[in-house]
């Protein structure tokens, strides 16, 4: 049975907000809310994400963000890894958002969400992460705002076991292997220089306190 | 018949076809014997004037029921046993047996996605220069191919339409099977056990390549998704 808490969700989004979203392909937000119904099995109806199933929280990212990630799956730049186990899941369900302007309403659907504070769910020294941190910041900002300019997502809501997991996919080259993506292949350099996993732990325990 | 909508890509996919044309053969028979068998009986007894229902008593039921219903089961239980002998056959050589085979292939499954193991150009397994591929699957024509599925997640079932293959993969347990290509072409595959809501949007592709075809694929991987010396 389909829920119409989406659908009423995103008609009340597109009353009070249709002037800022002139831009966007035809049936705007309410649309992407429709077609959100495929995501909200894995990362929730409120975008809140999901631990059990490895799906992050994606409410409240930039939709710049979300439609450039969702457009990597399709295109096998990003989950198409053999060892990438969540990337290979979110690959085929991405194919099912049928064009790039259905991708874009989707994204900023995703966008309109409040993003939620993540709890801390791995033990980390968040001292020693602030020392490494000053390598993220260059790109993420200081405060993990993030910077679209250059392709750096906010990073501050992120939960920890995520930010582990994903440095961790970037270090070992199941993500960011596109030579084109430029900005998964810089991540991937970057995430060389942390050392190891306890290094990781610390880097997400200090981004937490941000 | 059946291979005019589905061709037979495999050197048992004969036999299973085979398979279920001696069922579909016997159950065809019996079913318009016995639809003929009741229609006629109702217009061979329809009412009529001047004649009376029969009371059915003893020995007349003993009589009937011989010759309606104990012949009928006696001689479909003979088509039973030719079937399950026709099936014990056929499964004790897909399933059962494992002839030498060329080449084992690994194939893993999870949520909602088919890597492949290839062995490169040495022909072994587990050695640098193998070629893992996800969704893609190339084998060489009429080479015959050891297979071991494995599950990461949850159930699925490895579908092979063309080749009459399916396996189910369970997690925590490596099955062996085999098959051996007949037909050169690109083929479907398909998760043919409820998996998940992607279960639908899981298929792959199989390649079965000429020898000269399948030597260029191993010498350039060229997919994007390819990945070489891993």
């Amino acid at each position: 049975m389909v829920s119409a808490r989406p659908t009423l969700a995103a008609l009340a989004l597109t009353l009070t907000a249709s002037a800022g979203c002139a831009d966007l392909p035809e049936g705007g937000v309410a649309r992407g809310a429709v077609l959100y119904q495929n995501c909200d099995q894995c990362h929730g109806k409120a975008g809140e994400g999901s631990t059990l199933v490895q799906a992050p929280p994606i409410a409240g990212l930039p939709g710049w963000y979300i439609e450039e990630q969702v457009l990597h799956f399709q295109w096998g730049w990003r989950g198409a890894h053999p060892d990438d186990v969540e990337g290979l899941k979110m690959r085929p369900m991405s194919r099912t958002i049928k064009s790039d302007a259905d991708v874009k309403v989707v994204a900023e659907y995703v966008s309109s969400l409040p993003a939620a504070a993540t709890p801390a769910t791995l033990t980390g020294d968040a001292e020693k992460g602030k020392a490494g941190f000053a390598t993220c910041s260059a790109c993420h900002g200081a405060d993990g705002a993030g910077n679209e300019a250059m392709k750096a997502p906010p990073i501050k809501q992120l939960p920890d076991w995520y930010i582990v997991r994903q440095i961790g996919k970037f270090k070992a080259g199941i993500r960011g292997y596109q030579a084109e993506d430029a900005a998964g292949a810089t991540m991937k350099g970057i995430a060389g220089t942390v050392a190891d996993d306890a290094a990781a732990r610390d880097l997400a325990a200090y981004i937490q306190t941000l | 018949m059946l291979e005019h909508y589905m061709i037979q890509g495999s050197s048992y996919a004969s036999h299973i076809d085979g398979l279920v044309w001696v069922v579909l053969l016997i159950t065809t028979f019996w079913f318009l014997l016995a639809e003929g068998m009741f229609f006629y009986l109702l217009w061979r007894y329809r009412e009529q004037p001047g004649k009376k229902a029969l009371y059915i008593n003893d020995d007349l039921e003993h009589a009937i029921k011989y010759k309606w219903v104990e012949i009928p089961h006696r001689l479909i239980l003979i088509c039973d046993v030719a079937v399950i002998l026709g099936a014990v056959s056929v499964w004790s050589e897909v399933k059962l047996s494992m002839p030498v085979t060329d080449e084992t292939v690994r194939i893993t499954a999870q949520q909602w996605a088919w890597t492949f193991r290839h062995a490169g150009a040495d022909g072994e397994l587990d050695t640098a220069d193998d070629i893992v591929t996800v969704d893609d699957l190339h084998v060489q024509l009429g080479k015959t191919y050891k297979f071991e599925l494995a599950a990461k997640d949850v159930l699925h079932s490895f579908s092979v339409p063309v080749f009459r293959l399916k396996q189910d993969a369970i997690p925590g347990r490596v099955i062996s099977g085999w098959f051996k290509p007949t037909q050169a072409g690109e083929f479907d595959v398909q998760c043919a056990e409820i998996c998940g809501i992607g279960h639908g949007i899981m298929p792959a592709r199989l390649y079965v390549e000429t020898p000269e075809a399948h030597a260029e694929w191993i010498a350039h991987p060229t997919h994007y998704l390819a990945y070489k010396n891993k």
